[in-house]
């Protein structure tokens, strides 16, 4: 093939006219950004998507996602004002990109009236910046956990649960208050679920008086911890572990066998059942770790709690949290008898305006629609069998979502 | 058609034989016009979903991105030999020279994006100075290697590029005589610059230095004896190929409207390459048939199945398997057969057959080598 300058030049300018033209025409049919959903519903129907993470490291979100949305159906029924609710399940690895191809997929080719979810945090704030383009639908979060989420001015994004710089609240105070630490040392995981997670809590211990003498920020998935913890200086009180799933396992084992004495603050996954059931050699770092979290440990006695259990036997986070979420959507819903009014509004109206006790405390929303909550500080303690557990120390009532968007910190945050 | 000779018989050849005499194959004869009707059915493609807002981002851009960088592979490994996983790396460092200059340091995208595509380019030329030392399988792990160099610095370098939180808001933008904003205009833009790159590639390949190239392909030492400067070539044909993933790059970014440590992951390389190897490694336009299979498995693979990645991993191998050129090979592959059964159905050949000329050794040889 031999191409002329001049036919390529000409070739480009006709084209590049064609298309122009083409899409001028086009644009004008379908409008620009900022469609709705809606249209696969009918009058009888309400669709919610629901988008939870099937692969990857979180694979489990989805069957904790299903398990929490049909424990509710199982007790309140499946119709709302006539109106029967449909679902359409949509599973993402817990990336951003993967979280806009579907949440695209669910609102622009299924049609759904809410979407409900997603799972993570990279892909919470990918979901927000999609829900900015179609205000017509609705978005209830699921579990994702990131500050900046409802921070975006997105009037038509809901989320009932704490944002995870709140997970952390009443920690600071309590290290500082009650366990005596005035010096911690911090060694979280790279990314931006540990930085809002390691601000709420540092927030507030250094507000109390504390001080935070370092931090080593190291990637997902780190198995080595032997030089980070020679870093930790001597004088501190207590070490702060941003980590989770197998890294928290492995710090926590390799903390024993390097010789570290120093007590822990956990963050909010920390000390989930991935860690504390991975290594019996842990015993002695876990023992007394403190943390905070929307999960309450044992001991939290209270009818809605005792009610969720025989629901959900055995919950986890993604459950609880999906399960309140959804909760908040269904009663929501019941309460303008399945009607969705004009762009959605009858809804969101309703939405605002709730004010419940959800198994875990009363959940009510601020004007940003973010829920204001109660918050648990656990500590780790040894079972009557032998396998370690946490145990509610105390409740947060009320837990308000601050402005401050944490990144990557050195000392006390300001 | 030549055929091998036993030691002692002279060469000969038969070029009036049924097979000397066929026309090339359908497509191969027509190809630009079978180009014509695929780059006419992707301009019309808006008009014929039923739910634009859906399909034109999520297949049609989706497809022109994943398109491109995978056609930038192929260009390396049809027209150099050399297999590169660092295209997405290359694609990804464009879009973050975008994010950080306009979100970062508030330049306008009419500047941005010449800078992102140069840095993307920029960055094919330094990895070419160390990679085309390598051959095939090092060639292959240094590319990949450098990639996850990368992937680790974007997920930490948050002054940079964010750390996972990555780097957003990057938004079309409206300039008055054409409005970006618009799906449609944004993917009529992209479409365009996939077919210009796409000629561009061709052209390149028909050039004197595109024919240095396939020569060093075939034949490093050979060309270097006749006085190539062969490492220089495959770093022209890298940074070239790294410009062509820098433009995916722009469409990438400015579809997802940010950037971040996902798009230069392991996971957008194997998209990547599964892309180029569905579509056909050998085929410039294929990629772009194996870059729609996988963006229709990732939107619709789930409605079938929940284990839609192994969904994806089973076709995947039968392709590899059942058409090893790719669905771009697919055609070529069922004229084959279709011949080869005619063959077989038609009456031998009679006996006694005037005996033709031999043709000099020299030609058969030669014309062995172009075969």
């Amino acid at each position: 093939m031999k191409l002329r300058n001049s036919r390529v030049i000409t070739a480009a300018a006709i084209g590049s006219v064609l298309l122009l033209s083409l899409a001028a025409c086009r644009g004008s049919d379908t409008g620009s950004e900022g469609g709705g959903g809606g249209e696969a519903a009918g009058d009888d129907t309400i669709t919610i998507g629901v988008l939870a993470t099937d692969t990857g490291n979180l694979a489990f979100g989805m069957d904790a996602a299903k398990e929490a949305i049909n424990a509710v159906l199982k007790a309140e029924g499946d119709t709302i004002g006539g109106k029967k609710l449909e679902f359409v399940y949509e599973g993402t690895d817990g990336t951003s990109s993967s979280a806009q191809t579907k949440v695209k997929k669910l609102v622009e080719n299924d049609g759904v009236d809410i979407v409900l979810g997603p799972v993570s945090g990279d892909e919470g704030e990918t979901v927000t910046q999609y829900a900015l383009t179609v205000p017509d639908v609705t978005f209830v979060n699921g579990s994702a956990s990131p500050v900046s989420q409802t921070l975006e001015g997105a009037t038509n994004f809901f989320r009932f649960h704490g944002d995870s710089a709140m997970w952390m609240g009443g920690v600071g105070d309590y290290a500082y208050n009650e366990k005596g630490y005035k010096k911690i040392y911090g060694v979280a995981e790279d990314y931006s679920f540990p930085y809002d997670n390691a601000g709420g809590f540092f927030s507030e211990f250094c507000a109390a008086g504390g001080d935070l003498t370092g931090f080593s920020w190291v990637p997902v998935g780190t198995t080595d911890y032997a030089t980070i913890i020679s870093q930790i200086p001597r004088d501190v009180d207590a070490v702060y572990v941003g980590l989770g799933g197998a890294d928290a396992a492995s710090f926590l084992s390799q903390a024993v066998t390097n010789g570290l004495t120093k007590p822990l603050v956990g963050g909010s996954i920390a000390v989930d059942p991935t860690a504390l059931g991975g290594d019996a050699n842990i015993r002695d770092a876990a023992i007394g770790t403190i943390t905070g979290g929307p999960v309450p440990g044992s001991g939290y006695d209270t009818p809605e709690w005792n009610q969720f259990l025989t629901e959900i036997p055995t919950p986890n986070i993604f459950s609880l949290l999906y399960y309140n979420s959804f909760k908040s959507l269904y009663l929501g819903l019941k309460a303008t008898d399945g009607e969705l009014g004009d762009g959605q509004e009858t809804l969101r109206d309703a939405l605002k305006s709730l004010d419940w006790d959800s198994p875990t405390g009363n959940i009510t929303l601020d004007k940003n629609n973010q829920g204001i909550v109660d918050n648990f500080i656990t500590e780790v303690q040894a079972n009557d069998d032998g396998t370690l557990g946490t145990v509610t120390i105390s409740e947060d009532k009320g837990v308000k979502q601050g402005t401050t968007v944490y990144d990557r910190f050195e000392s006390c945050p300001s | 058609m030549s055929t091998l000779p036993n030691k002692g018989e002279p060469i000969t050849t038969t070029p009036s034989s049924p097979a000397s005499k066929r026309r090339p194959i359908l497509w191969v004869r027509n190809r630009w016009v079978l180009v014509g009707l695929v780059v006419a059915f992707a301009v019309l493609f808006p008009w014929l979903v039923d739910r634009p807002r859906f399909w034109i981002p999520n297949i049609g851009i989706r497809t022109l991105w994943l398109g491109t960088i995978a056609m930038s592979l192929v260009f390396l490994n049809k027209y150099v030999g050399l297999l590169s996983l660092a295209q997405v790396t290359f694609a990804g460092i464009a879009a973050y020279g975008v994010g950080y200059f306009s979100v970062t340091l508030g330049l306008p995208y009419l500047l941005s994006i010449p800078i992102g595509i140069l840095i993307g380019t920029l960055a094919g030329f330094l990895v070419a100075l160390i990679a085309v030392r390598t051959k095939a399988i090092y060639f292959l792990m240094i590319t990949l290697a450098i990639g996850q160099v990368f992937f680790s610095y974007a997920s930490q370098a948050i002054e940079v590029t964010g750390a996972r939180r990555g780097l957003s808001p990057i938004l079309r933008e409206d300039y008055g005589f054409v409005d970006f904003r618009t799906l449609e205009v944004f993917y009529y833009a992209a479409l365009l610059a996939v077919v210009l790159l796409y000629l561009l590639c061709h052209y390149l390949a028909n050039t004197s230095f595109g024919f240095a190239l396939q020569g060093i392909r075939d034949s490093p030492d050979r060309m270097a004896a006749l006085g190539y400067r062969v490492n220089r070539y495959r770093v022209a044909a890298v940074t070239f190929a790294a410009f062509v993933a820098s433009v995916g790059g722009m469409i990438l970014v400015f579809d997802r409207s940010q950037v971040d440590p996902d798009v230069v992951s392991l996971g957008s390389t194997l998209d990547v390459l599964i892309a180029a190897v569905v579509g056909g490694v050998g085929s410039l336009g294929g990629v772009f048939l194996g870059a729609v299979v996988l963006a229709l498995l990732d939107n619709f693979a789930q409605d079938f199945t929940e284990r839609y990645q192994t969904l994806t991993g089973v076709i995947f191998i039968v392709v590899l398997l059942f058409a090893p050129a790719g669905l771009a090979g697919v055609g070529g592959q069922v004229t084959r057969a279709i011949r080869k059964r005619r063959d077989r159905a038609a009456p031998p050949p009679p006996e006694h057959q005037e005996p033709q000329a031999p043709v000099p050794a020299e030609s058969a040889i030669q014309k062995g080598n172009q075969q």
